[in-house]
């Protein structure tokens, strides 16, 4: 009888669970889209549809800029994969020195804000298109092309140079839990180290690998501030250059339109990817015996190998973070020849520099914008990483088989992958709308540190769900199993098995939304309020007032911090990084 | 936890989640546009709005400018127990606070001073979110335009600038066709007009003044101008013309004041950017001077608005703060006009005397928009320049 397997289904602690998350996504996704969608279906927005898909402008608006995300987009997450993953197999599978300093420097790049990156690429490649300064090439007497400098190659180079550490970080907290006693055995049986690599090291680490790319390809369709600064100026518009514009030359509804493409673009790309991975089953890797560590040798390449890893590494963070602060340094916006000062730093008021505005360490502002940031860098964590953990649970634990369950997670995994995709401003403002106001009991959320915990939430789901995902998809059912024979409900199950054995990635997972939330967030601009001043916010207002130094002070600042969360949490995990032990 | 007692929490959690969701408004509803009563606090003198203000307590502003920090003090400072609580944010997202705001049935400010005129008017003005305080003390030296629809405390622009290291003879165009030939070819730079609002505004004057434009190319070249296919008139050919000639666009405004300022520079770009951003050149070692005797125009000049929101809770001290920002009776201005007395910018009061510094708006010659004007064809504008790029 259907019904009785729909009340069995229904029983079922795991759906229930999911249909509790369900609900929640509902409040921090499902509702503010659906005002995205439903404001591009009134008589404005229809035309705005109208002009987007068809007519003279067409071409402009969609056909290009669409092809050139998509790019953009693919580039970003193949390269971001290739260059992340084998990293990390470097890092964990082989005897590569220097194993803590590469991990260490490979998370930088995460925390570094992309425009820091695109200012690096800037320092070096920029040509005298636009005028003004020249990079190091140009400088030197070669002549650089644009299409090095300006266009879709700098963009996609930036953007990889900054999401292959997310995919270094998920990659290689997979890696780590490789069973070694497969690789011995396929060793033993004459297995190449190229075929080891392929048939048991990438099925485990598929599910962070697809993971990385899945980010890195949402990143690349969305991010605004490496095509505005390297494409424009060759007229290289993606979807978000457009949608952006759009919004802010008060076309709105063109704006969301082209909003509502993306994120159905990103939808098919995430349920394209998923079945692809749904192929592959089962990827459970810790089964509860311990696995011990060995090591490939490089051999005659170790030298080679970790030269070129020791580049990679320092390329995309000592580099780019030592042109932030030098550019906090800097008496004149941009020139490396004019001096330097310690003024925006430290320096008291003085009328003849910056306006009268005080070093950022004596402004009181600052002090305050740095504790708010923290507190709220840290509730965001915990509370996208116990959704986190609970989203990836569900949707590792809902049987496909079951149609209403695969439904179930389906649409789980797509509403904790599109916050991404939604320009901040369209979904500040749906924010506004939706919690402005009391709600029941509940009064009005406007206003208060609250609001910003769940608008963080919301914008960081899609790192928390996939690190969720991606931690407890290793954990074999079995050993679940075998607690639910010996009594142990869902909530144990829950808290003594499954956060233990995914609290490595779920830390990761923890660590990347403290990152995004202190770095940067065009969203929160829309929300705080005097009462919660945020250190992304102060960069942001010092950056649109021109006042450069300041801004990348403080972006200076929140790169410590986020540095310093970072080594926080591998202390924290201690032995829980086995692939940095020696052995 | 059993399963039993996690059900309970589960329903409870999806029962909260709907009505959350229920409540949440997903979409703003259009607010039909009423005309705004006028406030009796419309023409009070100062002491008694100053009396009203201090039962209210405070006064909350959104400001485009984060100048309005050092405002702060000095408000607070003449009057007394009237708290100043200013957010800076930029226009753009401050027309979508205001909107979300509005359909929240909320509201957190009581001023806002912003400026994107032809949207404000269009997108905020249409719905009655702001309303307009022309304060009495000011009015008659207020021209029309300034006071109305909301008033305007300033003019800034958006004007033709120059390397003056490299052309110490004064500005090197005297027409803005100069700009589509060939010596310009790849040299002029400007923000997208398709990302920031003020730029578009800046093509769309072109387009209304087609007239002017048509007058200046046949001053340049001597002969009548003949319009592509499908361009409809002098200001739109301009328009193609400059685009075709590699117009270089950038993202913000000082990328283009280094690129064309920077010093050291054999053969600079020139382009359109803030006369006010020429305050900045000792500072970041650039040369920018306004070009001025450009036929027909060099630039745009537009207001920075201030008005009172729509239900705000201390209306009082949001008059004594608009009041305030206008300036006081001196020459200059005063204490809440001195973070925008700057050289470049432009005081609407025809009673305060313009910065020195730079030349008057009269002899820059930059066209001052008339915002509703722009926002009638300024979206036609938007589409004509996407099908050029």
């Amino acid at each position: 009888m259907p019904s009785d397997t729909l009340k069995r289904t229904l029983r079922d602690p795991v759906v229930l669970l999911a249909l509790g998350l369900l609900a929640v996504l509902a409040v921090l996704v499902l509702v503010p889209v659906a005002g995205l969608v439903s404001s591009t279906l009134r008589p404005e927005g229809l035309d705005a549809w109208r002009d987007v898909l068809t007519g003279r402008l067409a071409p402009a608006l969609l056909h290009e800029p669409l092809l050139n995300s998509l790019l953009v987009g693919a580039v970003t997450a193949i390269g971001a994969v290739v260059i992340g993953g084998g990293l990390a197999w470097v890092v964990v599978m082989t005897d590569v020195p220097l194993r803590r300093t590469i991990t260490f420097l490979a998370s930088v790049p995460f925390a570094l804000p992309s425009f820091a990156l695109a200012l690096a690429w800037e320092s070096v490649f920029r040509n005298d298109l636009v005028g003004g300064r020249v990079g190091l090439l140009t400088d030197l007497g070669l002549t650089v092309p644009d299409w090095l400098a300006w266009g879709p190659v700098p963009v996609s180079a930036t953007l990889i140079a900054h999401y292959y550490s997310l995919s270094f970080l998920l990659t290689a907290a997979a890696l780590a839990t490789v069973n070694s006693e497969l690789v011995e055995a396929a060793e033993l049986t004459g297995a190449s180290r190229l075929r080891v690599a392929r048939s048991i090291a990438l099925p485990v680490v598929l599910p962070a690998v697809i993971s990385g790319a899945l980010l890195a390809f949402a990143e690349g369709v969305s991010n605004f501030a490496a095509p505005a600064v390297l494409g424009l100026p060759v007229r290289f518009h993606t979807l978000s250059t457009r949608a952006y514009g759009a919004i802010t030359t008060g076309q709105t509804e063109r704006g969301y339109v082209l909003s509502v493409v993306l994120v159905v673009v990103a939808a098919i790309v995430l349920l394209v990817s998923t079945r692809l991975a749904g192929r592959r089953k089962s990827f459970a890797t810790i089964t509860g015996k311990g696995a011990r560590r060995k090591r490939v040798r490089l051999g005659a390449a170790r030298l080679p190998v970790t030269a070129a890893v020791l580049l990679l590494v320092a390329l995309t963070s000592i580099v780019p973070g030592l042109l932030l602060l030098t550019s906090s340094l800097l008496e004149r916006t941009g020139s490396f020849t004019s001096g330097f000062t310690t003024h925006f730093w430290t320096g008291a008021s003085d009328p003849s520099m910056a306006q009268g505005m005080a070093g950022i360490l004596r402004n009181p502002q600052i002090v305050s914008a740095f504790w708010t940031t923290l507190a709220l860098g840290l509730s965001v964590a915990v509370a996208a990483s116990v959704l986190g953990l609970l989203l990836g649970y569900v949707m590792t634990r809902l049987r496909p088989a079951d149609p209403l369950q695969a439904g179930l997670g389906k649409g789980l995994a797509l509403l904790s992958y599109l916050p991404f995709l939604v320009p901040g401003v369209a979904l500040g403002a749906a924010f506004i709308a939706q919690f402005g106001r009391p709600i029941g009991p509940l009064p009005a959320l406007y206003g208060t540190f609250a609001i910003l915990v769940i608008a963080g939430v919301a914008a960081t789901l899609p790192f928390a769900s996939q690190a969720g995902r991606s931690a407890v998809g290793q954990i074999s059912p079995d050993v679940e199993e075998a607690a639910t024979t010996a009594g142990a409900g869902l909530g144990r199950r829950l808290f003594s098995i499954v956060l233990p054995l995914s609290s490595r990635g779920l830390l990761a997972g923890g660590v990347l939304v403290f990152v995004n939330i202190v770095r940067d967030l065009s969203l929160l601009v829309l929300l705080v309020t005097p009462a919660t001043p945020l250190l992304s916010v102060l960069t942001y207002r010092y950056a649109s007032e021109g006042f450069t130094q300041f801004a990348n002070a403080v972006t200076v600042v929140i790169v410590v911090i986020s540095l310093a969360a970072t080594l926080f949490a591998r202390r924290l995990e201690g032995a829980s990084q086995p692939w940095l032990e020696e052995r | 936890m059993s399963i039993k007692h996690a059900r309970t929490t589960l329903a409870l959690t999806v029962a909260a989640g709907l009505t959350l969701a229920a409540c949440g408004g997903g979409s703003p509803e259009a607010a039909t546009a009423e005309p705004a009563e006028a406030s009796p606090l419309d023409t009070v003198g100062i002491e008694e709005l100053h009396t009203q203000a201090q039962e209210e307590g405070e006064v909350r502003v959104y400001a485009f400018t984060s100048r309005i920090a050092s405002v702060e003090k000095a408000f607070e400072e003449t009057y007394p127990g009237v708290d100043l609580i200013p957010t800076d944010i930029s226009s753009t997202e401050q027309i979508a606070r205001l909107k979300a705001e509005a359909t929240a049935g909320t509201t957190t400010a009581d001023v806002a001073y912003l400026s994107d005129a032809p949207v404000v008017l269009t997108d905020l003005m249409s719905e009655g979110l702001l309303t307009n305080y022309v304060p009495p003390r000011v009015a008659e030296a207020l021209p029309k335009e300034f006071a109305e629809p909301l008033v305007a405390n300033r003019l800034s622009t958006k004007t033709l600038m120059y390397n003056e290291e490299a052309h110490p003879d004064g500005a090197p165009v005297t027409n803005l066709w100069e700009l589509t030939g060939d010596e310009w070819k790849g040299r002029v730079v400007m923000v997208d007009p398709q990302v920031r609002g003020d730029y578009l505004d800046l093509a769309t004057e072109v387009v209304l003044r087609a007239d002017e434009m048509a007058a200046a190319y046949e001053e340049l070249n001597g002969s009548a101008i003949a319009l592509d296919e499908g361009v409809n008139n002098a200001g739109e050919q301009w328009l193609k013309d400059l685009y075709a000639n590699d117009l270089v666009l950038v993202d913000d405004t000082d990328t283009v004041n280094a690129a064309i300022g920077e010093t050291g520079q054999k053969n600079p770009p020139i382009g359109f950017t803030s006369y006010s951003d020429r305050r900045d050149n000792e500072d970041e070692g650039w040369a920018l001077q306004a070009a001025t005797g450009v036929a027909p125009a060099p630039g745009i000049a537009f207001p920075a608005l201030l008005a009172v929101t729509k239900d705000a809770e201390n209306p009082a001290a949001a008059r004594l703060l608009i009041d305030f920002l206008m300036g006081d009776d001196s020459e200059t201005g005063g204490a809440g006009f001195e973070p925008f007395y700057v050289a470049g910018d432009y005081p609407t009061r025809t009673d305060v005397l313009a910065p020195e510094g730079a030349v008057s708006l009269e002899e820059l010659g930059a066209w001052s928009i008339d915002p509703a004007q722009v926002a009638e064809i300024r979206s036609d504008v938007a589409d004509y320049l996407l099908t050029l790029s």
